[in-house]
């Protein structure tokens, strides 16, 4: 009976990766994930969401519920050294949205095609995307242990998180556990490492514009120095607010009183201003004011364009021009 | 057709809430019309019964009734009938007159009519500054109140009154004659309180207005354009871009003895302008721009004196005085000294030796004030910008301009223009 076990597995898988996706893997593997699998992820991804986007509109979605941004599969490849496992590419593999079962035929077939080029790599593992571990996951897991025997699971959030620091990516494990006295496969994180070749350096630098590809104008480095400016200048707004709100705290009484840290504090604080002078002043207001009328300089040249385009616009449409530059003659 | 008793008891029943407005409204549509009109004098005391602030709109059918019947106001006891009519217009409620916009502006104008008539402008200004802020949809929008408000204010030669209205930059305009209107009457209010830059920033609105036909207030406006330009900057700038062809063509044939005033005003010599307005005062006195001429005449020293300060560094009072053609160096020291006074010169008199020395702008950019107002300067610039670029894509989006721009090039369809398009037709 097959199916009520399944089932039972699902129902417990259920309950237990709420629980168990906190807990860490105990197979001492150390995993490096290479910045190319997570962007051959996210494109993946993108293009799935791309897709359904346009082709949504007319027809109803097969299986997809609306609203819900679309999963994607895929196998991850790469080498395993002793303890090591290291990952460096992937590709994508098409989900049978009905059984819920990979392809096995395409993947043999693509297995054998990067084989040729790579002959140390295996499959290593799968991936999806998604914001946590669903029931259906194990199944696919399962049906990859006859590949590896133990497949890692690789999971990107695609979810655009602007406070969250760390990479989006998580990797599970499958280990046996004791649950509710019968042995399950439970999903459990691990740790790992992002490892870069030099080609894979430049492509990432090239994705987070720190450095353009062709050597950069003058106008992108300015708009990604102010960009590296600006951000620095954010995180230090913002923990100099926490900062304010822990003294604010402490003075309502909510917070029992630290003396060390009011001595860091008032130290910090009295750091600046770093010099006062009059000819200080003057100077750093003269500078201050000169930047702001580059500003508005520029601003005044952006509305100028902005305004002659609108000019041109309304006179194309809506004037009969006295003169007809390049000789078309009058229109009726 | 009810009664006007069922209909003024409705009215006072049904001014709640939004819903039983909205039924009373089509009630009102209803019993709307001549046979109302028909009834008008009977109309009057039953407005008593109803409150303006709560029955606004019921209110707003029974006035307009009144006043659109073509009786003789004055039969209603016409001073008491502009008090309720200037109550009803400071107390209604915004929302309620709201939901029939065109019969408000009906009452407005016909208490400018009948405000005019009596040869009391004052009157009717408060009332209208009032209806002006309720009719208006946002801060930004023009309403023919406007131009009927401004031209009360100058009636009554109240300046200040107008220049809270004047004070809105106006984005929405419904009717071109009411921007004309407006414009024209803010100049004129802005040149009676001497602010001749934001005068002429009016007046040069209404000369670039779009017209497909040349209006008799562009001409008016131009012509006081030229002399505001003359009085501000000295010279009158050609025409910019955005002018309508018409008014390119036209406005100057009409204006012709402005422009030679301007052309001997550029030559810089006093005595032949002075001699050029002389001889041409009754027309400068039919279009009633005598007193502005006048004051074009005597910023002619102003500017004179202004381009002395770009070729000396120090001058003697003597030699201003015989450059700028005056008669005296006391002459020229008042000049001098009023043009220090309203910040249009940088200079010192010393009087000792009679010398004056012209300075640089002392503004060294050091102060916090500079710092606020350079950024809100560009705040404001950023808004615009804002605006401007919005505008920018309506614009490329409208259907005459595509037509246009089509048909330019020839209904050749190359792949390039539908790179953008979705890929769901590859």
């Amino acid at each position: 009976m097959s199916a009520p076990s399944d089932h039972a597995a699902a129902a417990g898988q259920a309950a237990a990766p709420s629980s168990a996706s906190a807990a860490s893997s105990s197979s001492g593997l150390t995993f490096k994930l290479h910045p190319l699998v997570i962007v051959n992820v996210s494109d993946h991804y993108t293009r799935v969401k791309a897709q359904a986007a346009c082709s949504g509109d007319g027809s109803s979605s097969s299986g997809a519920a609306p609203g819900q941004p679309p999963r994607v599969f895929g196998c991850v490849i790469g080498v395993q050294r002793g303890r090591t496992v290291e990952i460096f590419n992937s590709f994508e593999l098409v989900l049978d949205p009905i059984s819920g079962t990979l392809d096995r035929a395409f993947l043999e077939k693509k297995q054998e095609l990067y084989k040729k080029v790579f002959p140390d790599f295996y499959v290593l593992g799968w991936y999806s995307t998604g914001s946590d571990v669903q029931e259906t996951d194990m199944q696919i897991h399962k049906a990859l242990m006859d590949v590896n025997e133990s497949p890692v699971y690789l999971l990107l959030n695609p979810a655009i998180n602007l406070s969250q620091k760390d990479l989006p990516v998580t990797i599970y494990e499958s280990e046996l556990h004791v649950i509710d006295g019968s042995p399950q496969l439970i999903f459990v994180r691990s740790n790992y490492t992002i490892e870069t070749v030099e080609a894979e350096r430049i492509s990432v630098d090239h994705v987070a514009h720190l450095k353009p590809s062709d050597g950069g104008s003058a106008a992108t480095q300015l708009a990604a120095h102010l960009t590296g400016i600006h951000s620095a200048i954010k995180m230090l707004n913002s923990r100099v607010r926490v900062i304010h709100q822990y003294l604010v705290a402490m003075q309502k009484g909510d917070i029992p009183l630290d003396n060390s840290l009011l001595r860091q504090v008032s130290s910090l604080v009295r750091r600046l201003p770093a010099m006062e002078s009059q000819k200080f002043q003057d100077d750093f207001l003269m500078e201050y004011n000169d930047t702001l009328l580059m500003t508005y300089l520029a601003m005044f040249t952006n509305c100028s364009s902005t305004m002659n385009e609108l000019v041109e616009k309304i006179n194309t449409s809506y004037e009969r021009p006295a003169t007809r530059r390049g000789g078309r003659g009058a229109f009726m | 057709m009810e009664s006007l008793e069922a209909l003024v008891a409705h009215i006072q029943g049904l001014s709640g809430s939004p819903e039983e407005r909205a039924h009373l409204h089509g009630l009102l549509k209803q019993a709307d019309g001549d046979s109302l009109r028909a009834h008008a004098a009977a109309l009057v005391p039953f407005l008593a019964h109803l409150s303006p602030a709560a029955h606004s709109l019921g209110y707003l059918y029974l006035l307009e009734a009144c006043v659109t019947s073509g009786a003789n106001l004055s039969e209603f006891g016409g001073g008491d009938f502009l008090v309720t009519v200037a109550d009803f217009l400071t107390s209604c409620s915004t929302d309620q007159i709201r939901l029939a916009p065109d019969k408000f502006l009906n009452v407005c104008r016909v208490l400018k009519d009948q405000v005019m008539q009596l040869n009391t402008p004052i009157r009717g200004i408060a009332p209208l500054r009032v209806a002006v802020r309720k009719i208006q949809a946002s801060p930004e929008q023009l309403t023919p109140v406007h131009a009927d408000y401004l031209l009360l204010c100058l009636l009554a030669k109240q300046y200040k009154a107008g220049l809270s209205v004047l004070e809105d930059d106006i984005f929405e305009v419904d009717q071109p004659k009411d921007l004309f209107l407006y414009c024209y009457y803010g100049g004129m209010i802005y040149i009676g309180l001497k602010k001749f830059a934001k005068a002429l920033e009016l007046l040069h609105n209404a000369v670039t207005a779009p017209m497909s036909s040349l209006n008799a207030i562009a001409v008016e406006a131009y012509k006081k354009y030229i002399l505001v330009s003359l009085i501000q900057n000295g010279q009158v700038p050609s025409f910019p871009k955005y002018t309508s062809a018409t008014a390119q063509r036209n406005l100057k044939n009409h204006a012709q003895i402005y422009v030679e005033l301007s052309t001997c005003y550029g030559n810089g010599r006093y005595t032949e302008l002075e001699t050029f307005i002389e001889s041409n005062a009754a027309s400068f006195q039919s279009d009633n721009n005598l007193g502005l001429v006048k004051q074009v005449l005597s910023s002619m020293y102003k500017r004179n004196i202004q381009r002395l300060t770009q070729t000396y560094l120090t001058l003697s009072l003597e030699d201003i005085a015989r450059s700028v053609q005056l008669d005296t160096p006391r002459d020229a020291e008042m000049h001098v000294l009023r043009m220090i006074e309203d910040g249009e010169i940088h200079a010192t008199i010393n009087q000792k030796d009679g010398m004056v020395s012209f300075h640089e702008d002392p503004e060294q950019y050091k102060s916090v004030e500079m710092v606020d107002h350079i950024d809100s300067s560009i705040q404001r610039l950023t808004a615009l910008s804002k605006k401007l670029a919005s505008i920018d894509e309506n614009m490329a989006c409208d259907p005459a301009y595509l037509l246009k721009t089509g048909r330019d090039r020839g209904g050749r369809f190359d792949y390039d223009d539908f790179d953008n398009a979705p890929h769901k037709y590859f």
